[in-house]
């Protein structure tokens, strides 16, 4: 079962510090963002499961797993683009490219997530100035996200048991029986939200402005290197997109 | 009769949860123990077809859980679910409970016979108006024995009926758990407590690394080497095998032999 998403391997994006990983990252949406040509998008896309594999030993399949929930917003986009786009394969081709760009943002996103530790993301906002909490609750979020997953699959085994179909009926009648889920995901949340409020005042969460710590993060040689280089490529990408107009179709 | 045939469980990922499991039951109590991991829960899930086979098959009744839904099964084979608030979300206790006869479709006035019958079961008329949540641990459980056994199920998984009830509580499960079975009903009982298993089970099935290590009556049960699979005997035992009287099932069992 999936409660972390972070895997422990000895690669090159595991040991950067995590504000290079914060400004790669970054670098890497904007970068997505200036280019809308299929034929930049698509190679991206692939380029950037390659680098997740070189640089943080993350294999494809693992990526695989983490991005299959996001499929079906590509098809959605194929179909659509296919639908309002005139030649229709042409229209196809800008889905793939709008669809994996998605997918290359959530991949950006889990391998930040897959690389960095809860501790080291929250040392790297807060060296970044960002207070404590925000990057907590960011965190304690994503943390929840899997767990409340197999709360839901849980409680529909338990209404299933008890003859509920959630297939059976129109749609208002299966948002009707939705409820039969939701009501006690919503409750078993709360309470999980509420138990760890008290785990954390219990340790004293809060009571001084300006939180010290154990272990801490430090800029070295290599972050740098990985910082310049980051900023030559957003630079070469800016310049390509902007200098060269490179990369932009106009769609209509 | 419940039929299980050399079922396998592998779960997405490839983790192996059953490892070839034969078992048959019909209207006894079954305790199915094990250590955590065991498989326990995974095997119960096949028979109400929540999980199906990988390999091998499930028979309830001479019905082929690969082709019959839950919905179907559930008529047969009830779940009561570890968590009795895993499956509250109705406003009254009335409505909770009426929630799967509803589903299977019954009058309206078939159902409120159930639920009065229902409740009257488990101890609970009176409370067709509290809301679930407000009730206490021991009532919650109740409820979800309740809610499961309006759906007049021929058998009954129980999943850890008393963990964290208090001795009153529990007891008053205990209670039930025995008239239901006088009345014909096959319950397969999982537990932890070893103290649960003396009193109420014939039968024991052990359960370890996805495998049945272990079928047969409960006294055969108690002079395995328990510790070896992370469990142990009760207290009531261990004192009665040291100091020779052997296997008895309750104190007064035990005080009487004593006696005489
Ligand atoms: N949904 C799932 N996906 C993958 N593996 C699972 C899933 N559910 C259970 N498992 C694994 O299958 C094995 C058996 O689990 P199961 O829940 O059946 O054990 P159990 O005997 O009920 O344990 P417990 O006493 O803790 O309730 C465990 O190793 C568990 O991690
Ligand atoms: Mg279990």
């Amino acid at each position: 079962m999936m409660y972390n998403f972070y895997v422990e391997r000895d690669s090159v994006l595991h040991s950067l510090d995590p504000r290079v990983k914060l400004a790669g990252s970054a670098s890497a949406v904007i970068i997505l963002l200036l280019f809308n040509s299929p034929e930049v998008l698509i190679p991206l896309f692939f380029l950037t499961i390659l680098l997740v594999y070189t640089l943080g030993k993350i294999t494809p399949r693992e990526q695989y797993r983490v991005l299959k929930p996001l499929f079906p917003i590509l098809i959605i986009t194929i179909v659509v683009w296919a639908f309002v786009y005139d030649p229709w394969y042409r229209g196809a081709l800008i889905g793939v490219a709008y669809g994996l760009r998605l997918l290359t943002f959530g991949l950006i996103a889990f391998s930040l997530l897959m690389t960095t530790t809860q501790r080291e993301l929250i040392l790297g906002f807060i060296k970044l100035k960002m207070p404590y909490e925000y990057g907590l609750t960011m965190t304690i979020a994503l943390r929840y996200i899997p767990t409340l997953y197999m709360l839901a699959l849980n409680i529909m085994d338990a209404q299933k048991a008890r003859g509920w179909e959630m297939e059976k009926g129109n749609i208002l009648v299966r948002m009707r029986k939705m409820s039969a889920v939701l009501v006690p995901l919503l409750i078993a949340s709360i309470k999980t939200a509420h138990e760890l409020s008290i785990a954390l005042e219990s340790r004293a969460f809060g009571a001084r402005k300006e939180r010290t710590f154990l272990y801490t993060i430090e800029m070295k040689g290599r972050d740098y290197a990985a910082l310049l280089m980051t900023g030559v490529i957003l630079g070469i990408a800016l310049y390509m997109r902007y200098g060269l107009g490179f990369g932009h179709i106009k769609l209509y | 009769m419940i039929e299980v045939k050399g079922l396998w469980h592998i779960y997405e990922g490839g983790k192996e949860a059953l490892r070839g499991i034969d078992f048959d039951m019909g209207n006894e109590i079954v305790a199915l123990v094990g250590p955590n991991g065991s498989g326990k829960t995974t095997l119960a899930k096949h028979l109400n077809g929540l999980l199906k086979p990988t390999k091998g098959e499930v028979i309830v009744d001479g019905l082929n859980t690969k082709e019959h839904s839950v919905a179907e099964l559930s008529r047969i084979v009830g779940y009561v679910f570890q968590n009795p608030e895993h499956m509250f979300f109705a406003e009254s206790v009335f409505g909770e409970v009426a929630f799967g006869p509803r589903n299977l479709g019954l009058s309206g006035e078939e159902v409120e016979e159930r639920v009065r019958w229902a409740l009257e079961k488990v101890n609970l008329e009176g409370y067709e108006n509290r809301t679930p949540y407000s009730l206490s641990g021991g009532e919650k459980q109740r409820l979800a024995i309740a809610c499961v056994l309006s759906m007049k199920p021929k058998y009954l998984v129980l999943d850890e009926p008393t963990t964290g009830l208090d001795e009153k509580s529990a007891e008053s499960v205990r209670d039930i758990i025995r008239s239901l079975h006088r009345e014909g009903h096959g319950i397969l009982l999982i537990t932890h407590e070893m103290d649960l298993v003396l009193e109420l089970a014939r039968r024991v099935v052990l359960l370890h690394g996805g495998k049945k290590i272990f079928d047969g009556p409960v006294d055969e049960f108690f002079s395995l080497e328990l510790r070896d699979y992370g469990l142990d005997r009760p207290e009531l035992l261990r004192i009665s095998f040291s100091i020779g009287t052997g296997f008895v099932r309750t104190v007064e069992e035990f005080v009487g032999r004593l006696a005489r």
